[in-house]
């Protein structure tokens, strides 16, 4: 476990932004008063430090540049350092607010070595203007506990105990008070307490106390919260001369599919869900995914599906000056019998995937819709469209269409309106078809009608932003004198208005739902 | 020697790669696949322009009816078009005879998404017929050739679904105007089968024509009403390609 303290954090965000001469310090609101909440190193000569109240380090040294805190710009710079820190292991958390905890098991070796990991994680943080502290321990705790008080120097391994016994008892990440209160009893030092019993110092102090040395020391596993879900599959590549042309982040793109698929095939899975980061070599990193219709492990196909995604990205990926690292995950896998790929006699259905996936990766995966039918009487409800990526091919409309046979249903439109629109149309009897009727200025004389079929609306539901809400609904299916068909429909019953047993119904209104071929 | 030279015609027609057409889908109608010569061609792109804003369910209606059941269909619609005019509606699809289950939608935000995407379907093989509704305004010309190409490349049918007739110039093999048509009243206060009234205003192949066709559901067909008493233009069956004025 390698534990990252950036101790100078906020100040060196903020002079990554701008050029300071004088000392500088950031400070927030705390209550009433505005504290001090971060110093730089020069401050920390002056002998600020964080907590000390604004206005007094001003009075101590007027020449102080003072910045407001940023909490949101902080955490969101913590973010992209952590992202950044993906080049060395997929399994990176954020030990907020100013550290990072890396899980580089099994991956120090990479670079050479722990030693040359380090070297090079610090060579890049040291060039990006973050003063650091870097330390490796077999838990989360002894790692963070090092890399904040232990000597500065060198960065610690060895045993967890050995690495902890001399630090102060703060190291252990407890509440300042419980730290305060060890200290009256002459606890300083983790090594002081290692040894003493036990149920004493859990009556004493709490549970949390042994609890945090345990996981200190590896009595008890802590397990690592990384920010982002472990991919099953990865692939990566590193360049010694940056790369910044598309061509070739496509060829590396195909490359490491090449690579990925083949353990796909290993373990019989198939890709649904492909990210692709790239890691610029000033630190920026840019992640971009794309997903699959169906299992996918052609590297072709993934080439070609990051091709299209690459061209729909409005401001294109900014190589700067290049990308040093490429890692292609596969974030989502899912099992698929080999037979199932390739030549087959699905072959239509594998080309409309493919033509479905090329669309999706363009234009949204939400743009590219297949209908489905759903159980609802309410028309707008009964059917809706899903995106063709998710359902694939396994929707059928056999069940509408029992449904349809044994209902008798009435004929539905072609085309349905998103929103019923209103009408200003004229019956002859109050429950009846109207005669004629306005729709979007234009003014249609119906020759013949069908219906009524009245559909009741959802009482149980709310209103769900439908004009006319949930009230009872009678469709008529019209023509109009140059052979248009319509949806019509009357919301709300005169039945209802007569009676007067419902208090505030309205009259009943028109509307206009579809059109028919 | 006047066949001779037709036939020479042809084969330089054939080369333009557009009218190399991969078969024929009769239509079922005697008269309007005689003008057609022989049915709608496949591999080509066919515009469909609706009489007039209110007419579009019709046309797109007709459409569909042009558009083989048989394999998938894609339709390509922008945004603002699914929002003015209602967008396909499934159970709706499913009383046209047109399988809900072989539509795939496509939302675009731009034309030039819908003509993009309108060409990448028709280098897929696996689609029978790609729709595209195109609201207002002028295509390209070169996009529309480039579709006719794209689609003389797989031999799906491309149809171009507009919503109201365009006047400019374009390489597609027909041109269409398509609206309702008043139907036959079955039995009292019974709906007769929708009708339309479609209108070959330009051919390739030559001859023009007007028709009343009425869908039958129960055989997933066209069939002729009635013709117009007065045709927009003499059916002459070997009429040269259009002269430049």
């Amino acid at each position: 476990m390698l534990s990252l303290w950036l101790p100078r954090f906020s100040t060196d965000r903020v002079r990554r932004l701008r050029e300071f001469q004088a000392p500088l310090v950031v400070y927030g609101r705390r209550g009433n008063a505005d504290v001090l909440t971060a110093v730089d190193d020069a401050a920390d000569k002056l002998g600020l430090h964080a907590g000390t109240a604004l206005a007094q380090a001003r009075a101590m040294h007027p020449a102080i540049e003072a910045v407001m805190e940023e909490a949101e710009a902080d955490a969101a710079l913590l973010d992209k350092i952590a992202d950044w820190c993906l080049r060395y292991t997929p399994l990176v958390a954020c030990d907020a607010p100013d550290g990072l905890l890396l899980d580089i098991g099994g991956c120090a070796h990479l670079y050479g070595g722990e030693q040359k990991l380090v070297a090079d994680l610090g060579q890049r943080m040291a060039r990006a203007g973050f003063a650091y502290r870097v330390a490796i321990a077999g838990t989360i705790g002894a790692a963070h506990a090092a890399a904040r008080f232990g000597n500065p120097a060198a960065y610690a391994t060895g045993e967890e105990r050995d690495i902890v016994s001399p630090l102060p008892l703060a190291a252990l990440r407890l509440e300042p008070a419980t730290v305060a209160s060890l200290a009256r009893v002459g606890l300083k030092r983790i090594g002081d307490m290692i040894d003493l019993p036990r149920s004493p110092l859990t009556a004493r102090f709490g549970a949390t106390l042994l609890r945090q040395l345990d996981r200190a020391l590896g009595a008890e596993h802590e397990p690592l919260n990384p920010r982002l879900p472990v991919a099953p599959y990865v692939a990566e590549r590193r360049f010694h001369e940056p790369i910044a042309r598309e061509e070739d982040v496509l060829g590396t793109v195909e490359k490491l599919a090449a690579r990925l698929g083949v353990a796909l095939e290993r373990r019989g899975d198939g890709a649904r869900r492909i990210e692709l980061t790239l890691f610029r070599t000033d630190g920026a990193v840019r992640r971009i995914a794309v997903g699959c219709s169906r299992p996918l492990r052609d590297a072709p196909d993934i080439r070609a599906l990051f091709s299209e995604r690459l061209a729909a990205l409005a401001d294109a990926v900014d190589p700067g000056f290049g990308f040093d690292m490429a890692r292609l995950s596969v974030v989502i896998a899912e099992s698929s019998p080999p037979e199932q790929i390739g030549i087959g006699n699905a072959e239509d259905a594998g080309e409309l995937a493919r033509l479905i996936d090329r669309l999706s990766a363009r234009l949204g995966s939400q743009r590219v819709r297949r209908p489905v039918a759903l159980d609802s009487h309410i028309p707008e409800l009964a059917a809706a469209t899903l995106p063709a990526q998710m359902i694939g091919q396994d929707h059928d409309w056999d069940a509408f269409r029992r449904h349809r046979a044994e209902s008798d249903l009435a004929p539905r439109p072609l085309r349905l309106l998103t929103r019923p629109e209103p009408i200003e149309a004229l019956a002859e009897v109050p429950d009846g078809p109207p005669l004629r009727f306005r729709w979007r200025r234009a003014l249609h004389d119906v020759i013949s009608a069908e219906g009524p079929e009245r559909i009741e609306g959802a009482w149980w539901s709310e209103q769900n932003g439908h004009p006319s809400g949930n009230l009872a609904r009678d469709y008529f299916r019209v023509e109009d004198r140059t052979g248009l068909r319509f949806w019509l429909y009357r919301a709300g019953l005169y039945r209802d208005l007569v009676r007067g047993e419902l208090p505030n119904v309205a009259p009943p209104s028109w509307y206009l739902h579809g059109t028919f071929a | 020697m006047l066949d001779e030279l037709r036939q020479r015609l042809r084969a330089m027609e054939k080369t333009t790669g557009i009218e190399d057409g991969r078969g024929l889908v009769p239509l079922g109608m005697a008269d309007v696949d005689a003008a057609l010569g022989g049915g709608l061609a496949r591999g080509a792109l066919h515009e469909i322009a609706a009489a007039g804003e209110a007419h579009l369910a019709a046309a797109t209606g007709f459409t569909l009816g042009l558009a083989a059941c048989a394999r998938n269909v894609l339709w390509i619609a922008e945004d603002m078009a699914l929002n003015e005019s209602g967008a396909p509606y499934g159970p709706g699809l499913d009383f046209f005879k047109r399988a809900p289950e072989r539509l795939v939608t496509v939302a675009v935000a731009h034309k030039r998404d819908l003509l993009w995407a309108m060409e990448e379907a028709l280098r897929c093989r696996a689609l029978g017929a790609v729709i595209g509704e195109v609201r207002h305004g002028a295509i390209d010309s070169v996009a529309v050739r480039r579709l006719s190409l794209a689609a003389a490349e797989s031999g799906a049918l491309a149809l171009l679904l507009r919503a109201q007739p365009a006047h400019d110039a374009s390489t597609a093999m027909t041109r269409w105007i398509a609206g309702a048509a008043p139907s036959a009243p079955a039995h009292d206060f019974e709906f007769g089968s929708p009708r339309f009234a479609a209108q070959l205003v330009r051919n390739r192949r030559g001859p023009l024509g007007s028709w009343i066709l009425e869908w039958r559901d129960t055989d997933e067909r066209f069939v002729l009403a009635a013709t117009h008493a007065q045709p927009v233009a003499a059916p002459l069956l070997n009429r040269p390609r259009q002269k430049v004025a």
